[in-house]
């Protein structure tokens, strides 16, 4: 009867490692390429779940007609409804999906564009430390904010395959729904990087006054690259409150930030490919650790500690001997460069 | 006034000392070394728990007895960060967001070697070291002036404030060894073609400022009801923002920073529970809104932000060349 | 501003560095990938229900509990009382005559709801279909969803939030919800006289719901209350206490009932200690920092008597059995019993014997065993009988004090709340 479950090893290792590579691309995008030290991905993160949870628990129980001043989705009575009412029509729930997606996109890339202001005004080393700190004002000011459940947060949340009996087929679907927005966020971000606008990213990055003396217009070009990353980031949080099915202030841990920096620096710093290799290793190592600890009967020091040490001392070593990572940082290759090398048979380029 | 003020008010005394202990060495730090060092954080919870050990291991209840310990450990700790990870990116040519994340991970490493050091201790003594209580120490008084009580944390802090304001205040403007220090912050490349030997003077600020920063470590042992490893952390927020509000440059601003991050924490927030029935919890945000409101209006000196003149202009008018 | 400078030093050799790097992580992922397989592969050899000497049957028991962040305190206390009951287990069991042992799988959750989700996780993955834990509310929610559909019984020993007392799922508390405690809670205040009371609590989902409960209780008693929370997780509360006192001397308050953890409460009785507007009025505590060392030293102490500070928690007063397993606890580990330690003991032994009443390791049969088994079951946390949502039906609650004695101060357990009034079972204060 026993047994390791290889199957449902790998799919919910993949669903995370999913919802975090996404974090960990548009991180590359923005710090690694663009230079945008950007130390509050927890915010867009945990924004766009959310969005993303009150979007679907406020609309499912109001579009059956409850009436949700008087019982709210973050009350008991709400949460017992939104069970009840959560799995019944596979349209709602799959247009409710898709609805909160979009708008998570939009209110956390909104909310990345409004930020490049102040990271502007003030330079990079001094906004990490403001970009860090914002996460946790975030969690506070959620705790006291009534609508999203405050210091309950939300729960119940439906899961766009909720109508589905069979709970092995929920989560592949829904694994291969994560892997697809995985997809789409590493193609866009490959497009955005792979054409001029990808060069004028690294000019900036690398010697920003010469570009601004090439006539670039800066604080336009960070800001748009804000703007997509953080939507995407918000897109990785909804699809996390859609797997939890519940969202509380707690997520706004600054933890996430490290753990999608220490994915950027170990995979390669400005190699794409290499944020999903780092992304991978993670996970992987988190979810091995939790096979392999139990065989060890009681340890004199948690294990927890032993990783985060490891994950600290890692981002020093990295950076120390060889700030690449992993896998080095690729010239671009916009498609102009392409048909070049195409015609002129590997020379140039 | 607000009813019982006169507590407010000597929180509010006791927290500047505590940020100026800990923030006047950011400063001087920065300015020197042009570091933005996470790992301070740490020093405040390594100053603390270098205490508990003591108080908890070994009984010890002499102040001055752990903040010398305090300082010698600390202080070599900061040096040995330098040495081994700072200097040689520095030296390398890495950009200063790169340093900052380095120190970063130096920060997470060292938050959770305490960590295993309290979970190796605790299978030895069974006593918990997650969470210590408040230490009283034996060789400091507290003090009763009329109706009120001035607690031993309030006559340390006050003491060590004093006493580290003046040494700075002496060594930096009276001795050559600060005016050589003050060199190399304002010009590195230049105090060293002059003679001035700039790793070991480098090295030997990381080493008093880290130590003047576990002192007040110390202090808070005797001050908080309960330590944990995450004391540092907890305050980084507001020893940065009294850091920034002077600039990382200049050490009076920082202590005028001290004392109005102390005044809006203690004071400014019972005033606006009193009277707007704000809930005390915001209190971080009246912090966080300092720090934005310093960064936007009055970015640190040196900062290498600012938006260019170009695009201070009108949004109507667009830049007439081409890319 | 050069963020890649690196790019611009070193040329020549740099080159070579990509290479072996590469060669490393060649060599490494296949390592790292190869070791989880392994591992897991000799999971499937150790942990199963394969055929162990003497031809007994193994069940696996999971565990996720917080051996590391906010409450590694509790954790480590709870590790070490899981042993005992996991030998009293396999004892009572052997002494019945059947041939069965049961095995704990234990896991550190860290007091993350996604580390708490990922162990649930890998538990199941091992086959387990059992788990005690997870310890906060939020790591309840976050694992519910999972836990339903795979017909995985969790059975957390403190999780006290409203919201999650749902019928007919796989979550089961051996605890009592708080709107219990608040009724005991504000029983003694009105009954030690308090009649205008501020309510100073953490901003949590355990605070605010114990709150409201508070609140409720005393505006039926025409008691006056005004709520004030704190911010959970700052490392001093001087500033929060201030106010406190502040907010008693403007509204002429009698009492302070206070909900709060281990360290807050700590921290904040010490700043209170040295209020005198706080010394002089009485004093009322959630069970959150009761079992903490550092409410033990002089300064509290002492404070503790001026105000005749009291407590309540829940707690099956003069219980052998918890007198028993608290003695055990205290010779063997040389530690007092923390909170929620007999639910915890408790729902380890629900959970074997529900397993051998169920027959075979199903999630589903065992759900239907577990409910029959708790309502004949007494243990160290009293009757443990569930009620229709899965929580605990009857919780009874004791009042506790903090005395002076010959060794220094210690928790006592000096009262207990029955049929609507507290009786003191021993005077704590001279």
């Amino acid at each position: 009867m026993f047994g390791f479950d290889i199957v449902g090893f790998m799919i919910s290792w993949l669903t995370l490692f999913g919802i975090y590579s996404i974090l960990a691309i548009t991180l590359n995008v923005e710090s690694g390429i663009s230079g945008i030290t950007n130390f509050g991905k927890v915010v867009f993160y945990g924004i766009g779940a959310y969005v993303s949870a009150m979007l679907t628990t406020y609309l499912i129980l109001m579009l059956n007609g409850v009436n949700v001043s008087e019982i709210p989705p973050y009350n008991i009575n709400g949460v017992i409804l939104l069970g009840e009412l959560g799995n019944k029509n596979p349209a709602l729930n799959i247009g409710l999906f898709l609805l909160a997606i979009i708008l998570s996109f939009i209110v956390a890339g909104a909310i990345g564009y409004l930020l490049t202001y102040p990271i502007l005004r003030v330079g990079p080393e001094f906004v990490g430390f403001t970009l860090l700190s914002s996460g946790e004002l975030t969690r506070i000011f959620l705790l006291h904010y009534e609508p999203v459940g405050a210091s309950k947060g939300l729960m119940g949340i439906p899961n766009p395959f909720g109508w589905i009996p069979d709970s092995r087929i929920r989560q592949i679907l829904y694994l291969m729904l994560v892997l697809g927005f995985l997809a789409l966020t590493f193609i866009t971000m490959k497009k955005l990087v792979n054409s001029p606008l990808g060069r004028t990213l690294k000019a900036v990055r690398d010697d920003e006054t010469a570009a601004l003396c090439m006539g670039k217009h800066v604080p336009k070009i960070k800001a748009t690259v804000l703007f997509i990353g953080s939507g995407f980031s918000g897109i990785a949080g909804a699809l996390l409150s859609y797997y939890f099915t519940s969202v509380n202030p707690n997520m706004f841990a600054p933890s996430v930030t490290f753990n999608a920096w220490a994915m950027i620096i170990l995979g390669g710093f400005g190699n794409l490919v290499g944020s999903l290799l780092g992304a991978a290793i993670i996970t992987l190592v988190d979810r091995a650790l939790t096979f392999i600890i139990p065989l060890l009967g009681i340890t004199v020091i948690s294990p927890d500690y032993l990783r985060w040490l490891i994950v600290g001392l890692l981002l020093v070593i990295v950076l120390l001997v060889n700030p690449r990572g992993l896998l080095p940082e690729k010239p671009i290759e916009t498609p102009a460069s392409k048909e070049m090398k195409r015609e002129t048979g590997e020379e140039g380029g | 006034m607000i009813p019982g003020f006169v507590q407010t008010l000597i929180n509010f005394v006791q927290y500047a000392f505590f940020y100026m202990i800990f923030s006047l060495p950011l400063t001087l730090s920065y300015r020197t070394t042009k570091v933005i060092n996470f790992v301070h954080a740490n020093f405040i919870t390594y100053g603390a728990y270098i205490a508990i050990f003591l108080n908890g291991i070994v009984g010890n209840t002499s102040m001055v007895f752990a903040s010398l310990s305090a300082f010698l450990i600390v202080g070599s700790i900061a040096v040995l960060n330098n040495l081994l990870v700072f200097a040689p990116l520095q030296k390398r040519g890495s950009s200063p967001a790169m340093v900052m994340i380095s120190s970063m991970g130096l920060w997470i490493a060292y938050k959770y070697i305490l960590y295993m050091l309290t979970d190796i201790v605790h299978f030895y003594t069974y006593k918990n070291f997650v969470s210590y209580g408040r230490i009283t120490y034996s060789d400091i008084p507290s003090l009763s002036i009329g109706e009120v009580n001035l607690s031993q944390a309030f006559v340390a802090g006050m003491f060590t404030v004093v006493v580290i304001v003046l040494i700075l205040y002496l060594i930096l403007e009276k001795t050559r060894m600060g005016r050589a220090i003050r060199a190399i912050a304002d010009n590195a490349m230049l105090a060293e073609v002059s003679g001035i030997p700039r790793s070991l003077l480098i090295n030997l600020t990381w080493f008093i400022c880290g130590g003047i920063v576990a002192i007040g470590g110390v202090v808070w042992t005797s001050f908080s009801g309960a330590v944990t490893p995450e004391v540092g952390d907890s305050m980084i927020l507001q020893v940065f923002t009294t850091g920034f509000i002077g600039g990382l440059v200049s050490l009076l601003r920082t202590g005028a920073g001290a004392l109005l991050i102390a005044f809006m924490e203690n004071i400014g927030i019972a005033l606006l529970n009193a009277y707007l029935g704000i809930p005390v919890s915001f209190r971080p945000f009246l912090t966080f809104v300092t720090l934005i409101t310093t960064l936007i209006l009055f970015p640190p000196l040196g900062a290498g932000g600012g938006l260019p003149y170009r695009f201070l202009k009108r949004r109507s008018e667009k830049c007439s060349d081409s890319t | 501003m050069t963020l890649m400078a690196a790019s611009l030093e070193k040329p020549a050799s740099s080159k070579k560095i990509p290479l072996n790097i590469k060669l490393i992580a060649l060599i490494l992922i296949p390592l790292v990938v190869g070791l989880a397989i392994g591992y897991g592969v000799a999971v499937v050899m150790m942990g199963g229900a394969a055929p162990a000497p003497k031809e007994k049957t193994v069940y696996n028991i999971g565990l996720t509990i917080p051996l590391s962040g906010e409450l590694s305190s509790i954790g480590k206390i709870w590790e070490k009382v899981v042993s005992l009951a996991i030998e009293d287990l396999n004892n009572e069991v052997a002494a019945c005559g059947l041939n069965v042992e049961f095995r704990l799988v234990i896991l550190d959750d860290a007091t993350s709801d996604e580390t708490a989700l990922q162990n649930v996780q890998s538990l199941h993955q091992q086959g387990i279909k059992v788990i005690v834990g997870p310890a906060a509310s939020s790591q309840v929610k976050v694992v519910k969803t999972y836990a339903d559909d795979n017909k995985i019984v969790i059975i957390s020993p403190s999780s006290t939030a409203p919201t999650l007392a749902i019928p007919g799922d796989f979550i089961f508390r051996t605890v009592g919800s708080d709107a219990g405690q608040a009724k005991a809670l504000s029983t003694l205040a009105y009954q030690e006289g308090a009649r205008k009371l501020v309510i100073f609590f953490r901003n949590d989902e355990y605070g605010n719901a114990f709150a409201d409960f508070l609140k409720q209780y005393f505006e039926e008693k025409g008691v006056s209350v005004s709520k004030l929370s704190y911010q959970t997780g700052l490392a001093d509360y001087a500033s929060e206490v201030a106010t406190l006192a502040s907010r008693v001397q403007s509204e002429g308050a009698d009492g302070v009932i206070l909900i709060a953890f281990d360290k807050d409460g700590a921290n904040i009785l010490s700043h209170a200690a040295e209020s005198d507007i706080l010394s002089n009025i009485r004093w009322f505590i959630s069970e959150g920092p009761h079992g903490a060392g550092e409410l033990l030293i002089a300064a509290v102490g002492r404070f503790a008597s001026k105000v005749r500070l009291y407590g309540t928690r829940p707690l099956y007063i003069a219980n052998p059995l918890y007198e028993d397993l608290a003695k055990r606890v205290r010779e063997k580990f040389g530690i007092e019993l923390g909170v929620f330690c007999e639910h915890l003991y408790d729902a380890i032994k629900l959970a074997g014997w529900a397993i051998i009443r169920a027959g075979k390791y199903d999630g589903e049969a065992i759900r239907n065993a577990l409910v029959e088994v708790a309502k004949t079951y007494y243990g160290p946390s009293g009757w443990t009988m569930f009620d229709s949502a899965g929580d605990k039906a009857q919780q009874d609650y004791g009042v506790w004090a903090i005395v002076s004695t010959a060794e220094g101060y210690k928790f006592k357990d000096v009262g207990l709340f029955e049929r609507g009034s507290i009786v003191f079972t021993e005077q704590a204060y001279p």
